[in-house]
């Protein structure tokens, strides 16, 4: 179906209005902090301690972040679509810790002085990886589909 | 592209300089010492003393307030034998960005070397990338740039990925309630590879998929994505977490993965090239696993958590079921925990399967540590026990301890000594000594 000129024109002019309103309501929209206002306990945090349930516009309620076990565990779902939030707390180079393209040696050992700390593949993992890698690739493919670890394709090839 | 923007980069955070001396500028430093011999039959005995140099500065406030620099990554150098592969030297950079914050929706820009994790997305990217909320719940994120390679596979000159890269995000939101986001990622074609058995298993990277968090009351959350091989046609992963808070100090949780192996490592050479168990290819083998998790905090010092889930594969079924127990006390100056695992699985996911094999192991482990002011001191002991013996070995156990002193509140000097016992090696004695350097940002959460 063709248009004509003047309807383009109108829908192209109609477009640039809305975008302009839109961006006008931008500045209205919030904004969470680059960085957390107040110091941290060492630890896992409750968020809901201190944050009240209900926020603003469409935020979601911080007792979801609570940092339980089953949090930590599951963290790769909230990071994917509030990484936002989590950079407010954490800087980028905590995630980087384990999840990084070219690792050089394996979290639990340059993090050996922090055992408190939720990391994967403590212990002999060189072995384990035998078994886990049958069981659930997936969970493998994640951090090291893409990455070609060097210590990876010596056996990998 | 990938010569102009090794330029560009330097020339970014020299920009970036000037402002720099009135920004704040965290620096997290982290040099590692190590030293270990190997001796394995039919090799030389060869002693390692990697150091290695982990890196990280972020300056804010530059510019105005509003722009910021990051930079993370590590060099090492083999004082003895080469510890992995030919180089003496080696080093990476992780992420270098600027990011420029606007005042309002959540709205920034970033240039440089960043990761992106946004739905289904997950890539490191050399480029530029921006995201805002928009009016009305809407809110979209977008990237481009080149693919950041790494070491080529062997006889190959590449690393099978393709040299450029885009993709991005439209989300929708509504309150506190519901969230609904698709994505998709658009990777430049892959380089043909040599070997032949890759033919049909390995191809260009082009995903697409949505996501989803729904949360009808406070104490229930359902969130999950779904991602879709726009090359082999077909879905790559299921994934849904369904979670619960019926207690305000219990969690419960439960989850449901679902993957399809040949979509899913389509553009990963080191997956799509592994041989299936079953047929010699892994073509439309699929897997699925499945459970459940349940936490519960105690005063906020104690928490104890049990998990179990349950795998199915082509090759054959298995089960995971166990638990921990997390204690911070004193003010988490001590923090002690303790776990089990069971994982009960058939022969088939033995280390070499066979009749007589196994692949069930039991794993404990118990952890303490105390850090004060002046010191922190830890031990953790972490041990197999194989239900079939592995090369004549029935357990591998580590037992790690270190040693540190708080020099000051930025500066720790510490030590860790690790011996093992396991299938790969009789004896296994490995040093370390740490050099940390961490600049206090009262903003920053978990500066440890």
């Amino acid at each position: 179906m063709r248009r004509s000129p003047q309807t383009l024109t109108f829908l192209v002019l109609a477009g640039m209005l809305f975008a302009l309103a839109a961006c006008a309501q931008l500045k209205a929209l919030p904004n969470l902090p680059a960085t957390h206002p107040e110091a941290l306990a060492t630890g896992p945090v409750s968020c809901s301690e201190c944050h009240e349930d209900q926020q603003k516009g469409t935020m979601k309620a911080f007792a979801a972040f609570n940092h339980s076990a089953a949090f930590i565990a599951n963290h790769r779902f909230y990071a994917s679509s509030d990484d936002t939030l989590c950079a407010s707390c954490h800087k980028v180079s905590f995630c980087a810790d384990c999840h990084t393209n070219q690792t050089e040696m394996k979290p639990s050992v340059k993090n050996g002085n922090r055992p408190d700390r939720a990391m994967p593949h403590r212990g002999d993992f060189l072995t384990l990886h035998k078994i886990e890698g049958k069981l659930d690739p997936a969970s493998c493919n994640r951090c090291h589909g893409r990455a070609n670890n060097e210590r990876c394709i010596v056996c990998h090839r | 592209m990938k010569k102009a923007f090794c330029r560009l980069l330097p020339a970014l955070f020299l920009v970036a300089l000037p402002s720099a001396a009135l920004a704040e500028v965290s620096v997290d430093s982290t040099t590692v010492l190590r030293a270990f011999q190997e001796s394995r039959p039919g090799f030389e005995k060869s002693t390692f003393l990697p150091a290695t140099q982990f890196l990280g500065v972020e300056a804010t406030k530059l510019g105005g307030g509003n722009l910021s620099a990051h930079l993370y990554g590590w060099g090492r150098a083999d004082l003895a034998d080469k510890s992995f592969n030919d180089d003496q030297l080696n080093g990476s950079l992780t992420y270098g960005y600027l990011q420029y914050r606007f005042n309002a929706a959540n709205a920034q820009a970033r240039a440089g070397r960043f990761f992106v994790h946004e739905g289904i997305i997950n890539e490191q990217v050399d480029g530029v990338s921006a995201r805002t909320d928009l009016p009305y719940g809407f809110g979209v994120s977008a990237f481009g740039g080149a693919t950041v390679h790494t070491a080529h596979l062997l006889d190959e000159k590449s690393d099978g990925k393709g040299d450029g890269i885009f993709g991005g995000r439209a989300n929708y939101r509504y309150g506190g309630l519901l969230e609904l986001g698709l994505s998709g990622v658009y990777e430049t074609k892959a380089p043909v590879l040599s070997d032949p058995a890759l033919a049909g298993r390995f191809g260009d990277r082009r995903l697409i998929g949505a996501d989803l968090w729904f949360s009808p009351y406070r104490m229930v959350q359902l969130m999950g994505h779904t991602s879709y091989n726009t090359e082999t046609r077909g879905v790559a992963e299921n994934s849904f977490l369904l979670q619960l808070k019926p207690l305000k100090d219990l969690v419960l949780s439960g989850e449901y993965n679902e993957y399809h192996d040949r979509d899913l490592f389509y553009s990963s050479v080191l997956f799509a090239g592994m041989p299936s168990m079953l047929s010699g290819n892994n073509l439309n083998q699929q897997s699925r696993n499945f459970g459940g998790k349940a936490s519960y905090t105690v005063n906020q010092k104690v928490e104890i958590s049990g998990d179990a889930k349950h795998y199915t594969r082509e090759i054959g079924k298995a089960d995971r079921f166990g638990g921990e127990l997390r204690c911070n006390l004193a003010d988490a100056q001590l923090r002690t925990g303790l776990g089990y695992h069971y994982l009960r699985a058939s022969s088939d996911f033995a280390i070499v399967p066979s009749s007589t094999a196994s692949g069930s192991f039991h794993e404990m482990r118990v952890y303490a540590m105390r850090d004060t002011k002046s010191y922190q001191v830890s031990l953790d002991v972490i041990d197999y026990l194989f239900k079939k013996e592995v090369t004549g070995k029935d357990s591998a156990l580590e037992v790690l301890g270190s040693l540190g002193f708080h020099f000051s509140p930025d500066l720790t000097l510490s030590g860790d000594l690790s011996y093992g016992s396991n299938p790969q090696n009789i004896d296994e004695l490995k040093g370390l000594v740490r050099l940390t350097y961490s600049t206090t940002i009262a903003g920053k959460g978990d500066p440890k």
